[in-house]
């Protein structure tokens, strides 16, 4: 059903919709009564498969200006199975209401959630082609895949095709990129390093916390290593020197030191031997314990007169 | 005379590559008897080998002309020739052979003892010690020896130049206790009491199944460097010492623990009285201090005891007069207060200042912010090094979780307790 779109069309999605479309699928699931089964459960109550991953729908709203679209917000709807197509008067109050908080953003397509575009799909988005003539289809995949790397989202547009002779409506995949506002960067980060297993205890908010500070340290490192290594290239004459480029770099280097007083010097030094120390005193710590364990395991295996016939006394 | 003709010229040959050298070596091992049978005409043969080029052949020379007994006038030259010898060896091939070498070494100290020249092996035994060692971490039998010669030549900056690093290997444990014992001399000689302290501390803590003697004198010895350092002393020793050290040692050293008695009263009159009581009580049969060679550690203690009482000063006054630390203290005059508080403002023992125009001396607190970026140094420097240490010790912790000795002994004595007891046999997977 996908190949590429050829409508020249550019996508710019924003992550509070992606954030929105998971939101409320978990919502949905975690609300189902008796909880959705597993697949070997299936196997039993072979029937119940539609359990399993209940799908949920939604319109996306947002801009379009000239051929870039971008989509701003979402909200979710009501699907009726029995019609098959989506609660028109439903959406009709949204979108009022939305229109009176928002004026700009008209309603750009529909969402739904599962791992490919279906034929059923193409009912409901015939549907919405009343309200926009090329309406897009956002599909999000709630399967947990570790070894993805891109995000489980893929945008479709509709084109006519000619297939068999018969002209057809099929879905064909567009490529997107991600975009941002401020505000919405600072809540993805905060959704981002809460793990949902046990976000609550110190140590794991610690490890998360130092974790990004590390993976963000690195990403600055190596990208001044390529600096580096550039303004090498061109101090030995291997690569040609580019005035505007230096003039960038100077004006980067020369943002840093941010401040430079001998009241900030001292604040900064202390805390940095505080943090060493507590460091020396974590390794200690370890070592210690270690050791302790070490000695433990040597008492037993070759002292003769001591563990024999119970133990001896421990604190 | 024929056979050592062939031998010699056999060395000359297979002494280039590796492979002839390993060849050199059965062969070598198959001529030792006949080596050892030839000893004293074996000497014109030495100089047809060069010591740098055939090392493996020489050694095995060297040390069937040494084995016999030496005389004086013999010693001398047999030194020139080790020295020689040993300046110039290739380590790959004394590797090869290591009993021979350790042997020989060991001769090339008596005779420098009983020529009474100590001071003309250190270096040589160090260059030794370098050539055989397979890393600075690893303790030969050459080390204790060494430490011998530098203790008898009284040349404690070279002895504690090897002593700076740490050990990892051992190839035998009397090694390892004459090392430290040794070690522990040294320094106390050079007067670093700390690391006195922790090398004695090693060998009463070191494993053993029946008490031997040189962790006796050790033992001896750490208490009163302990006594000098931190003007106390436990007595009982750490749990990972062994249990034959842990029940037997104190009983053997009764006198000095009797000491630290009266060490703690803090009265200088009470320890004084001490030490002289017990050098007369044996002085018929050379008092028990004076016997254990131990009597200048112990004047050492009693000049300590006055440092310690200073320092208790410190926790309880800011300012005090000179008159009134002579007093505390039991010092005879103000003059010799003010050079006992003198000397240890300049060892960094106290803080404090004296103003000479009153007599009065302030204690201070310890200057050291911990702001500054040497102190950061520090720290990071002992970060990296605790780092490794602590790589090393998981390392040994893992392969003693699978010694079959630990686990007969662990997995047996689990079943005599419940679940709910204390489990004194911890196992813990490291995740």
């Amino acid at each position: 059903m996908a190949s590429s779109s050829s409508s020249g069309l550019t996508f710019k999605l924003h992550p509070l919709v992606i954030v929105n479309i998971s939101d409320h699928y978990t919502r949905v699931k975690s609300q189902l009564n008796p909880p959705p089964l597993t697949s070997t459960s299936a196997t039993v109550n072979g029937v119940e498969n539609q359990q399993q991953a209940p799908r949920v729908y939604g319109c996306v709203i947002g801009v379009q200006r000239g051929r870039t679209v971008e989509i701003f917000n979402s909200f979710e709807l009501l699907y009726d199975p029995s019609t098959h197509s989506l609660d028109r008067p439903f959406l009709k109050k949204k979108q009022e209401l939305y229109k009176k908080v928002f004026p700009h953003f008209y309603i750009l397509g529909w969402y739904s959630t599962g791992s490919d575009a279906q034929e059923s799909d193409m009912h409901i988005h015939r549907a919405l082609m009343d309200i926009n003539e090329s309406p897009l289809y956002v599909l999000l995949n709630p399967a947990i895949n570790p070894t993805q790397k891109d995000l489980p989202v893929t945008i479709y547009e509709s084109e006519l095709h000619v297939i068999d002779g018969i002209p057809q409506l099929i879905f064909v995949r567009s490529s997107y990129t991600i975009e941002t506002v401020e505000a919405e960067r600072i809540s993805v980060d905060h959704v981002a390093h809460l793990k949902p297993s046990d976000g609550g205890s110190a140590a794991t908010q610690l490890a998360a916390h130092l974790t990004g500070i590390h993976s963000a340290i690195k990403m600055l490192n190596s990208r001044i290593r390529v600096l580096h290594h550039y303004l090498v290239g061109m101090q030995k004459g291997d690569i040609p020197c580019e005035n505007s480029l230096l003039r960038q770099v100077s004006s980067l280097l020369r943002r840093l030191p941010a401040i430079e007083s001998e009241k900030f010097q001292d604040d900064f030094l202390m805390e940095y031997n505080d943090t060493l120390l507590i460091t020396y005193l974590a390794m200690f710590t370890n070592c210690s314990s270690t050791m302790n364990e070490l000695v433990d395991k040597f008492n037993t295996a070759y002292d003769r007169h001591s563990r024999r016939g119970g133990r001896t006394a421990f604190i | 005379m024929n056979s050592m003709e062939g031998l010699v010229t056999q060395i000359q040959g297979l002494s280039s590559t590796a492979s002839d050298v390993l060849m050199l070596q059965n062969l070598l091992k198959q001529a030792n008897d006949s080596l050892h049978a030839e000893s004293t005409r074996l000497l014109p043969f030495l100089d047809q080998l060069d010591p740098s080029k055939h090392s493996l052949g020489y050694l095995y020379f060297l040390e069937a002309c040494t084995a016999g007994p030496i005389t004086k006038e013999q010693a001398s030259s047999y030194v020139l020739i080790i020295a020689r010898f040993l300046s110039s060896c290739v380590s790959e091939q004394i590797r090869l052979a290591s009993h021979k070498f350790i042997s020989v070494c060991k001769r090339f100290k008596d005779q420098l003892v009983l020529l009474g020249e100590p001071l003309r092996g250190v270096a040589l035994m160090l260059t030794a010690i370098r050539k055989f060692q397979s890393s600075t971490e690893h303790l030969t039998a050459l080390h204790p020896e060494f430490l011998l010669l530098c203790l008898l030549a009284k040349s404690y900056k070279t002895g504690h130049s090897v002593l700076e690093e740490d050990i990892f290997e051992v190839d035998q444990p009397k090694d390892l206790f004459l090392y430290c014992y040794y070690g522990g001399m040294i320094c106390i000689g050079q007067k670093h009491f700390q690391k006195a302290l922790e090398l004695l501390h090693n060998v009463v803590t070191a494993p053993m199944f029946a008490v031997n003697a040189i962790a006796v004198e050790a033992y001896k010895k750490y208490i009163l460097v302990s006594l000098i350092l931190h003007g106390q002393f436990s007595t009982s020793l750490p749990k990972y010492s062994s249990s034959a050290a842990q029940r037997n040692l104190r009983s053997l050293c009764q006198l000095y623990f009797d000491m630290e008695n009266s060490y703690s009263n803090g009265k200088i009159g009470d320890l004084e009285t001490y030490v002289q009581s017990n050098k007369e009580r044996f002085e018929h049969r050379l008092c028990i201090f004076y016997q254990d060679n131990n009597l200048g550690l112990v004047k050492q203690v009693v000049s300590s005891l006055y440092k310690q009482n200073i320092q208790r000063l410190t926790q309880t006054y800011l300012t005090l007069s000179l008159q009134d630390i002579a007093n505390t203290v039991q010092l005879s005059s103000v003059r010799e207060a003010e050079m006992h508080v003198l000397q240890m403002i300049q060892d960094v023992e106290i803080y404090a200042t004296i103003n000479q125009k009153d007599g009065m001396v302030r204690f201070l607190e310890d200057p050291e912010q911990y702001k500054t970026i040497e102190m950061i140094e520090r720290i990071d420097s002992s970060i990296q090094r605790l780092m490794i240490l602590s790589k090393k010790i998981t390392l040994t912790d893992e392969l003693m979780s699978c010694d079959p000795s630990y686990l007969s002994k662990g997995c047996r004595e689990r079943q005599k307790f419940d679940f709910d007891d204390y489990d004194s046999v911890p196992q813990r997977f490291n995740v």
